[in-house]
């Protein structure tokens, strides 16, 4: 049973990361139909804009401000990094080919996630970062927390867990709640009448960018908080991400919160239960099986054309 | 359907995108060998990861490469210019061979510091063999290099330090003798290096009647918290064969955040006192920390004026040692070729009958008449302390 709840705990962490990942992807194939493959890279990036605000605050070993506003502070900094990124990306690399067939603004993607990887090795090489969080106030972020029978649950574990489901929830209430949100959902149902009826469609896709890049942006410091960052480490982040969206199904935001989840468990269970060498594989027998059998994901509707 | 087709072509564009980074990785070149002019400036080759996750490694040999060529040319009367090959290990192997194509074409590169990984040495061993230039690694440990039927390294491939057929029976009997460890789980990469490796270990620990778990994970994994909940509460040791330091810092910390007991045992891999220091965990390494050796203190003392910020660290002496295996055959080749290195091939026949009296190690440095490693080499154990600092414990 311990056994059981640590493996649960490890892949409701995990799967919480892959959940911000994976609404990145959603909100900008909701409104574009476009599989932003740089989205990965955007994650890295963030990793990075946090550790390098960690060393300006001092450090994990000697940080100049108490530890819960240095992890906001961080937190916060690589999500508005990120949401500029984004921007960018979307006006340099997107914007110029959205009239132009599918192909392209995919392999332009591709383009910026490899662009993004290897300038960032180039500036800060290829070496992994760690933020050394166990540093932190002496280990108090591992070592302190609570126990669910013989399993610990160190603090770390319960920031990320809550970080990244308010993060969701702030989220889910922006998107239905307020009137670029709903501009947004207009958009993603039909973009040419939404723009009839006066919703600035450029407005609508810039807003999404920056909400799926600043997600991005938390779901780095939150991933690099437990383990090391490094400038390749996007790709493989952007494709669990991006098999998370397909699984919860593509464009819905439940549907990607609730494929990061599902996505962390397997992961955990199968580390757990089957094997350590498994794990990645299964990743993507998972995503080649939805594309087989239920390409709408979970929660994604059928597109249906008349012919 | 229209997912599934955008998703389709995505993944197609991914694939073809993978292949064409991975082109022309395979291909070698031979380059007839020229005679070289003694008097002119002969270049030796250093082929390790400056950059990236090994960079460490490669920082710490350049600065005693550069030491080594300094001081050694003049004693050999040699005028030598140390050329410096970036081989970062998230490249891949495959690396190594690409950058020797170049080195190939350049009659003047006589001799090859390194490569610094095994998985360099067996990619790029067989092109630099055919060019006729000799290979000196300073770290690159893998059993297979030198030993057993499927060789992966040439004959023109020598190393100055012990291979891990010395490492991981070192490891697993000081785990066994001194940690009186009874459960093990041994881990593995899934790349050549860690297997190799946790395989040495494992066979002299089951011999010894450890009760062994192998475990086998991604070589991209950073996140050990599920592999961590397969080690038992009651193991008594975690042998960690990572190449990345800081790999074995999060499984170390994972452990102690999840109430295991087990000590890390870390190879030579995670030798790095700036990234991996959580105390009581071990490292073994291929070079003693040579600062207690007295024959080596002007060495030593030489080399920290000229490189006052550096740490001494056990990663750099073989390089110096390995410059001065090279240095000294390239002498000989000239000597014989009087004044000249008619093929590269004759600098690879003095490597292997190199004699030196005392080597920055301590004690005498020939090769065993059986294979191209070090005779009488061995394997050195530190314990992590409190302060991060690695004691010498074997």
């Amino acid at each position: 049973m311990d056994t059981f709840t640590q493996l649960t705990l490890n892949g409701l962490t995990l799967g919480s990361v892959y959940a911000l990942i994976a609404l990145g992807y959603s909100l900008v194939y909701g409104i574009l139909k476009l599989l932003n493959f740089a989205h990965g890279d955007v994650f890295m990036v963030g990793s990075f804009i946090g550790f390098g605000t960690l060393q300006l605050l001092g450090g994990s070993t000697d940080p100049v401000v108490p530890i819960w506003l240095l992890l906001t502070l961080i937190t916060l900094t690589a999500m508005a990094g990120c949401a500029v990124l984004g921007v960018a990306i979307e006006r340099f690399a997107y914007r110029p080919l959205r009239d132009a067939p599918r192909i392209a603004p995919l392999i332009s993607a591709l383009g910026v996630s490899f662009f993004l990887a290897y300038s960032m090795q180039l500036l800060f090489g290829a070496e992994q970062r760690d933020y050394d969080a166990f540093s932190l106030g002496n280990g108090v972020l591992f070592l302190e927390g609570f126990n669910i029978g013989n399993v610990r649950v160190p603090l770390l574990r319960i920031v990320i867990i809550v970080s990244a489901f308010v993060l969701m929830a702030v989220l889910w209430v922006l998107v239905t709640r307020t009137r670029t949100g709903k501009a947004m959902q207009a958009t993603s149902i039909d973009r040419e009448a939404a723009a009839m009826m006066g919703i600035d469609i450029d407005r609508v896709i810039v807003f999404a960018f920056v909400l799926g890049s600043a997600l991005a942006g938390a779901a780095g410091v939150l991933f690099a908080l437990r383990a090391p960052t490094f400038a390749s480490i996007g790709f493989l982040a952007g494709l669990k991400g991006f098999t998370a969206a397909v699984i919860g199904g593509i464009g819905s935001i439940p549907g990607a919160m609730a494929g990061g989840l599902i996505l962390g468990f397997a992961e955990a269970y199968t580390q757990g239960y089957i094997s350590t060498k498994w794990s990645d594989l299964l990743v993507f027998v998972i995503l080649i099986l939805f594309m087989l059998f239920r390409p709408q994901g979970l929660f994604g509707k059928a597109d249906i054309r008349k012919v | 359907m229209k997912v599934r087709g955008l998703a389709v072509l995505a993944l197609a564009a991914l694939g073809a995108a993978a292949l064409a980074a991975t082109a022309g990785a395979g291909s070698s070149g031979v380059t007839s060998s020229q005679a070289v002019s003694c008097k002119s400036a002969l270049k030796l080759a250093l082929v390790t990861p400056l950059t990236g996750g090994g960079g460490f490694i490669g920082q710490e040999q350049l600065s005693w490469a550069k030491y080594g060529v300094k001081t050694l040319s003049k004693k050999y009367g040699l005028k030598v210019q140390l050329v410096q090959v970036d081989t970062p290990v998230e490249k891949g192997p495959g690396e190594a061979l690409v950058v020797s194509q170049k080195l190939i074409s350049d009659q003047k590169v006589v001799a090859v510091i390194g490569p610094a990984t095994s998985g360099g040495v067996a990619s790029a061993s067989q092109a630099l063999t055919a060019a006729g230039i000799a290979q000196i690694s300073p770290s690159a440990t893998r059993t297979s290099l030198t030993k057993g039927a499927n060789r992966e390294a040439t004959s023109s491939f020598f190393r100055v330090v012990p291979g891990d057929y010395v490492q991981g029976p070192t490891d697993a009997t000081y785990m066994v003798d001194k940690l009186n460890a009874k459960k093990v789980v041994v881990i593995d990469f899934q790349e050549p290096y860690s297997v190799g490796l946790a395989d040495a270990a494992e066979v002299v620990l089951k011999k010894k009647g450890v009760s062994v778990s192998r475990q086998s994970t991604s070589v991209n994994t950073t996140d050990f918290s599920s592999l961590v909940t397969r080690v038992p509460g009651d193991a008594d040791v975690v042998f960690f064969p990572s190449q990345q330091p800081s790999d074995a810092q999060t499984f170390a910390q994972q452990l102690l955040e999840q109430g295991k007991k087990a000590k890390v045992f870390g190879g030579d891999g995670t030798n790095s006192p700036d990234q991996f220091k959580v105390a009581g965990s071990y490292v073994s390494n291929f070079a003693p920390d040579i600062s207690g050796i007295a024959s080596s203190k002007a060495l030593i003392d030489g080399w920290k004026k000229d490189n006052p910020k550096a740490t001494l660290g056990s990663f750099g002496p073989p390089a110096y040692l390995a410059v001065e295996v090279a240095l000294n055959a390239i002498k000989k080749a000239c000597d014989a070729g009087k004044g000249q290195i008619k093929n590269r091939k004759d600098v690879v026949k003095h490597v292997k009958k190199i004699n030196l009296k005392t080597s920055i190690l301590g004690g005498p440095f020939r090769f065993s008449t059986k294979s191209n490693d070090p005779l009488n080499a061995k394997f050195y154990i530190f314990q992590i302390q409190s302060n991060g600092t690695y004691k010498l414990v074997s």
